[in-house]
């Protein structure tokens, strides 16, 4: 009995799962997704699926619609055509309160950290949590600086506001306000964009740390290099609305087409 | 194994040949972090003993949780590095020993209770500090002033054009309607006392000095306040959270020629006319209820009117308009370049603002009521 818990707990398929496809047992799964923006068609068909406990990063020139589809996958927006799959459920087929519950389950960084600017950084933390639990005020105030310091934000930041952090740290205390309910699953736009390279790869470092102990699935968007070979998986490259390319960095750094050359080449 | 771990529990202590050992079962997460936390205070431990946590038969085990855990365990004397685990799958080694490294006391901030004198202190440092302000603010717009008036060509014509439409063009509709019905109901109370006295005629000489002297005025004043004061301040302070402002001041603009002074000119150039407008809707509401109710036909409604309403008194109403405006957009200004960068003080200014060029309007109207109380 005891192998079979450890077994589940990390995460390795158990018998029965075989007969379902990769898309449903995948954490998060777009299929065929088209959205139109502008009056054109920012993704045209866009299907990726990202296992359990991967850390998979989007790349993709500005404005190929790496956020928009980020904002889709969290149901903040709908795609035109095609499927967003989040724990194996179909989004669109959910009633706004189960997908509240799903919401539950997984956090969202956003680009530019959209932390509520009247509340403290340790209010911001202790936001989502509040709403979901009632805590005594000791321990909330524990498990607030626990989540500040697993996102590597000095505690003597908590009592100020956002408008008083540099960008660097009101990314980390996004990060942690992101980590509050434990999700299984976070989304980040673009986590290190406007960090020190320093500060960047400190960053990387924290989230593979986090990835690799909490068991978290990450899908992030980055235009930042050192991420890719430090922190990510697996690359999924957006172009002109379509994926180009899906694999290791190593994989997809050889590919042949002239958008990822020319990326790959800007570090020699 | 020993006995089946107890089903309703997180955790169970046994003494074993090789100490103490802390059974972990079931989900230790955040949503049962309450539970855990009453369940872990109740153990007792001698500190010399060694103490083995077995985590074999949990279910789950979240960050919370642990750091609950181990802040627990710490303050019964056993540091990490003490205590022997065994059963716990990697991920969980990882996620303890990650917790472990980065876990920090909690610092609850001192509540700060304010006494009587560090609240009027307070106030008073506050007071000071909106008093300087708005001193600078005065002082900034009426040094742009100055330089435009020496400099027309720094005027910057299509955020006035602009500000002329929103303020002006789009407040014609609300203005009018709000005048004439003030001047019908205004018509009808009155209609209703003079008819007592026969003196129906009168109702002419009554509507026409209170529509143009004061209620005309006030009332597009005070709607223009609430409109576009309320504008303002939300543009600019939205513009200001934003580091719109700084943008503009870094590109070696004058916040103050671009923002502040179309609207103070949009506005002063406005208000008269659009109380003019509201003079004319209003005398038409009572005409109308004149007409209908008193059997006062138009023809005598006007005739009358022209005879009894002496030009200065229309004049008098426009004249205060201006102040009025300058007041209006002062404060809105004022208050947009107040906001600090958090979206609740946004909202907050623009109430300030509603509130105070209201409270400045009526003063206003009622320090010009003292100084011409004379009526032809
Ligand atoms: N609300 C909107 N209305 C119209 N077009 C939009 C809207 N939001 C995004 N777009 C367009 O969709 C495209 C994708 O935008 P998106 O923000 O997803 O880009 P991105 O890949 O995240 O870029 P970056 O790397 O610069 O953040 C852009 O061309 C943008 O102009
Ligand atoms: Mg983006």
């Amino acid at each position: 009995m005891t192998a079979t818990l450890t077994a589940a707990r990390n995460g390795q398929a158990s018998p029965g799962t075989a007969a379902l496809t990769a898309t449903q047992t995948a954490v998060v799964a777009a299929e065929g997704v088209r959205t139109r923006l502008g009056g054109r068609w920012v993704h045209d068909g866009v299907s990726f699926a990202v296992p359990r406990g991967q850390v998979a990063a989007l790349i993709g020139g500005s404005g190929t619609g790496k956020t928009v589809l980020l904002r889709e996958l969290t149901g903040l927006e709908r795609p035109i055509e095609g499927r967003v799959r989040l724990f194996g459920q179909d989004l669109a087929g959910l009633s706004p309160a189960a997908l509240n519950d799903l919401r539950r389950r997984f956090g969202l960084l956003f680009q530019d950290g959209a932390l509520f600017s009247n509340l403290s950084v340790a209010e911001n933390v202790a936001a989502p949590i509040v709403e979901q639990i009632r805590l005594p005020a000791d321990l909330l105030c524990e498990v607030v600086n626990l989540k500040l310091s697993l996102a590597g934000l000095p505690l003597e930041a908590a009592h100020r506001r956002p408008s008083e952090l540099s960008g660097g740290m009101r990314k980390r205390a996004a990060l942690a306000r992101a980590l509050a309910l434990e999700p299984e699953l976070l989304f980040l736009d673009e986590p290190t964009a406007g960090l020190d390279p320093i500060g960047g790869r400190e960053f990387d470092r924290t989230l593979r740390i986090l990835a690799d102990s909490l068991g978290l699935t990450v899908l992030l968007t980055t235009h930042d290099l050192d991420t890719l070979y430090d922190l990510v998986d697996r690359v999924i490259v957006l172009h002109e609305g379509k994926v180009i390319a899906d694999g290791t960095v190593a994989e997809v750094a050889r590919a042949a087409h002239p958008w990822i050359r020319s990326y790959f080449s800007t570090r020699q | 194994m020993t006995a089946p771990p107890h089903s309703d529990g997180y955790c169970r202590l046994e003494t074993g040949a090789t100490g103490a050992v802390l059974r972990l079962t079931g989900h230790w997460r955040l949503a049962n972090l309450p539970a855990l936390h009453a369940e872990l205070s109740g153990i007792a431990l001698e500190p010399g003993q060694p103490l083995t946590v077995d985590g074999s038969a949990l279910a789950s085990l979240d960050s919370a949780a642990a750091n609950r855990l181990l802040t627990q365990l710490g303050a019964l004397g056993y540091a990490f590095d003490r205590l022997r685990l065994v059963g716990f799958g990697p991920r969980e080694m990882g996620l303890l020993r990650l917790v472990a490294e980065r876990r920090a006391a909690c610092t609850l901030p001192p509540l700060t209770r304010r006494g009587l004198r560090r609240m009027v202190g307070w106030h008073v440092f506050r007071l000071g500090r909106a008093t300087v302000s708005t001193l600078a603010f005065l002082g900034q717009t009426a040094q742009a002033l100055a330089q435009l008036i020496t400099r027309p060509g720094l005027l910057r014509t299509r955020e006035l054009a602009v500000q002329l439409e929103m303020v002006g063009l789009r407040a014609v509709p609300i203005i009018v309607m709000m005048n004439w019905l003030i001047g019908v109901v205004f018509a009808y109370l009155l209609g209703i006392q003079v008819q007592k006295f026969g003196a129906n005629i009168f109702v002419v000489d009554g509507v026409g000095l209170a529509i143009t002297r004061e209620l005309a005025p006030l009332i597009t004043a005070v709607l223009v306040a609430g409109r576009s004061g309320a504008a303002f301040t939300a543009h600019l302070g939205a513009m200001k959270v934003n580091q719109e402002i700084d943008a503009i001041a870094v590109m070696g603009l004058s916040p103050w020629q671009v923002l502040v002074l179309p609207r103070i000119l949009a506005l002063a150039l406005m208000l008269p006319l659009l109380t003019a407008v509201a003079d004319v809707a209003g005398i038409l509401g009572a005409a109308l209820v004149a007409d209908w109710h008193l059997g006062v036909t138009p023809t005598t409604f006007f005739d009358r009117l022209q005879e009894r309403l002496p030009l200065n008194t229309v004049v008098f109403g426009l004249v205060k308009t201006p102040v009025f405006a300058l007041a209006i957009a002062l404060i809105a200004c004022h208050k947009g370049f107040a906001v600090q960068r958090d979206a609740r003080s946004v909202g907050l200014a623009t109430t300030a603002t509603v509130v105070h060029s209201i409270v400045a309007v009526i003063l206003i109207d009622a320090a010009f009521a003292v100084a011409y109380p004379e009526i032809k």
